[in-house]
């Protein structure tokens, strides 16, 4: 189980001026500046949940991912995973959970997979009967099986991203902290990814936070969201209650000659706000429809939620 | 606890056999070019002096002893050395966090790994020489290779702690390059890599014992040569310790304030 209370983290950096007056004027004094990136959040996830953490860039979900990992150190507030606090980064603890970093490689880039893997075997104390069984399940699944003794340099990106998902799940981890998996991938790799966890889930039963920008992998793998916007959870809960919560609106795409945008409108303003934009623009096609819900999720992360 | 570390030290192997144009460029070319420079130019200096001893050094042993520096300064320094301030700047440091495993442990051993590497080389081409010059391999070469060999290996800790003393600054001033360079620099010029240590006026000579860089570079070669007395090998080897665990545990410390400032950028 995953036990957030109250965690928050602020962030110190230095700014610069731009320019050369800058750049000397910074070598003899720097302005600090203060970034909450986590604004006393609190949290609860249960064993074998998956939960869709969703954000701006900036939003501050990369850095709660880098708390519960056990990578940064909370300004205040407490965190426990699976009963410890990950940033004291217990070995126990660590044998049990895993990251997994769409943008960052954490398997050896000069080694062929299969060494990479040995190497983990080893710093996990992997028995060889389940090392053997789950190099062979996750190579299936995934479909690296002729690519184990390349050297993963060499690799495609949806290779490479295949071979780390393999690397950090040789282990059986407890805990799973997904981080962008699917960033930069084709649609066909995202779309192994995205299947391969969810069958993984479905098997394994780990806790899982997932963040991504894609919408079809929080659709896909996420029944439970939590939006977060500046630092603060806006929503926390089913991903399919947010559509209806914002049930009472409807969507208008517009179309004119310069461009196309989209208006949420709540129900009983549609007529006022459709003359609106008629008498405003010149419209060449108008539609009516229900949101849908990256259009919900943009508008919340945008506007914060209703009350 | 398992033999994790086996592991550790094979994937570095296996590392450094992975591009085989670097190896054998590094393994022979290097050292081939760095002799011949130093035999020509210490040829022309001999000449020009009208000597055959310069500070106790024929031209033959000033040829010995410029090829062992860059075998042995590459086991001080190994490949890895200003690896963990780039892995703390760009963010991969966070795999040392996330693995179970001390990545104070992780770091030493791949570190010893091309130190011990390289130190295979050292022994390679000290033996090459002795037969080239028609000596001989001799029993006093051997225990004086073994003894030599073994001071670079510590040596190679004690340097590998104070690079990692330095390199955890970063923590706190993102780039730590110059900082690298100085260490590098004053670990071989007061070392002796850049010329003999007997070549320096007596006091600087005086001065320089109290740091930890006449035992880096100068003792080990010197012992190799069978040119260092038992006394002062020993002296070495007690010094070396001191300033290894020194340096050890000013880079635990360090570690322990700095990880809070840690912020994993890159993810």
């Amino acid at each position: 189980m995953i036990k957030v209370e109250n965690l928050r983290k602020i962030f110190e950096s230095h700014i610069k001026e731009p320019g050369l007056k800058g750049s000397i004027k910074a070598l003899v004094k720097r302005e600090k500046k203060i970034k909450e990136a986590l604004k006393s959040v609190t949290l609860e996830i249960k064993q074998g949940e998956i939960i869709g953490l969703i954000g701006a860039n900036g939003a501050g979900k990369t850095t709660l991912v880098k708390i519960l990992a056990g990578i940064v150190h909370p300004t205040s507030g407490t965190a426990t995973v699976l009963g410890f606090k990950p940033w004291e980064r217990d070995n126990e603890y660590r044998k049990q959970m895993c990251l997994i970093m769409g943008q960052k490689n954490q398997v050896w880039w000069d080694l062929p997979a299969l060494d990479s893997f040995i190497l983990l075997k080893e710093i996990y104390q992997i028995p060889d009967a389940i090392y053997k069984k789950n190099v062979e399940f996750l190579a299936d699944t995934l479909m690296v099986k002729d690519q184990l003794k390349t050297q993963v340099r060499k690799l495609s990106l949806g290779e490479r991203m295949k071979i780390e998902l393999m690397a950090a799940l040789l282990h059986e981890p407890r805990v799973i902290f997904l981080d962008e998996p699917t960033i930069g991938l084709d649609i066909s790799a995202q779309k192994a990814v995205r299947e391969f966890m969810k069958n993984y889930q479905r098997e394994f039963k780990p806790i899982t936070i997932l963040t991504s920008h894609y919408m079809e992998d929080i659709k896909e793998l996420c029944p439970r969201i939590v939006i977060i916007k500046e630092g603060e959870f806006v929503y926390d809960g089913a991903l399919s209650q947010v559509q209806r919560m914002m049930g009472d609106e409807k969507c208008l795409t517009v179309t004119t000659k310069e461009k196309v945008f989209k208006v949420n409108v709540p129900r009983e303003s549609l007529a006022k706000k459709t003359s609106e934009i008629f008498s405003a623009n010149d419209v060449l096609d108008l539609n009516i429809h229900d949101p849908s819900i990256e259009d919900i999720i943009e508008s919340i992360m945008k506007n914060g939620m209703k009350t | 606890m398992t033999n994790w570390w086996r592991f550790v030290i094979a994937a570095e192997i296996r590392k450094i056999l992975a591009f085989r144009t670097d190896f054998w460029i590094t393994f022979v070319g290097q050292t081939l070019i760095q002799i011949l420079i130093a035999r020509a130019l210490w040829q022309a200096i001999f000449e020009s002096a009208g000597k055959e001893v310069m500070e106790g050094f024929t031209l033959h042993m000033m040829t010995l002893y410029y090829l062992l520096v860059p075998i042995g300064s590459k086991m001080l320094t190994g490949e890895n050395v200003g690896f963990l301030s780039r892995e703390i700047y760009d963010g991969t440091f966070n795999r040392y966090l996330i693995y179970p495993l001390s990545f104070f442990q992780y770091k030493t051993l791949t570190y010893l790994t091309y130190s011990a590497f390289y130190g295979l080389q050292f022994i390679l081409v000290y033996f090459l020489y002795l037969i080239f010059q028609g000596n001989g391999i001799t029993p006093s070469n051997v225990i004086n290779l073994f003894l030599g060999a073994s001071l670079f290996m510590i040596a190679s800790y004690a340097y590998g702690m104070l690079a990692m003393f330095i390199e955890l600054i970063s923590l706190w001033a993102d780039n730590i390059w110059t900082l690298m360079v100085m260490c590098r620099f004053f670990s071989f010029f007061f070392g002796g890599a850049y010329m003999p240590l007997n070549f320096f006026p007596m006091w600087l000579q005086e001065i320089v014992q109290f740091t930890p860089f006449p035992y880096l570079v100068s003792l080990p070669i010197r012992t190799t040569m069978g040119l260092a007395s038992t006394i002062e090998i020993a002296t070495g080897l007690g010094v070396l310790i001191i300033w290894a665990i020194l340096f050890r545990l000013a880079a635990s410390l360090l570690w322990s304030k700095g990880q809070f400032r840690y912020n994993g950028v890159g993810i």
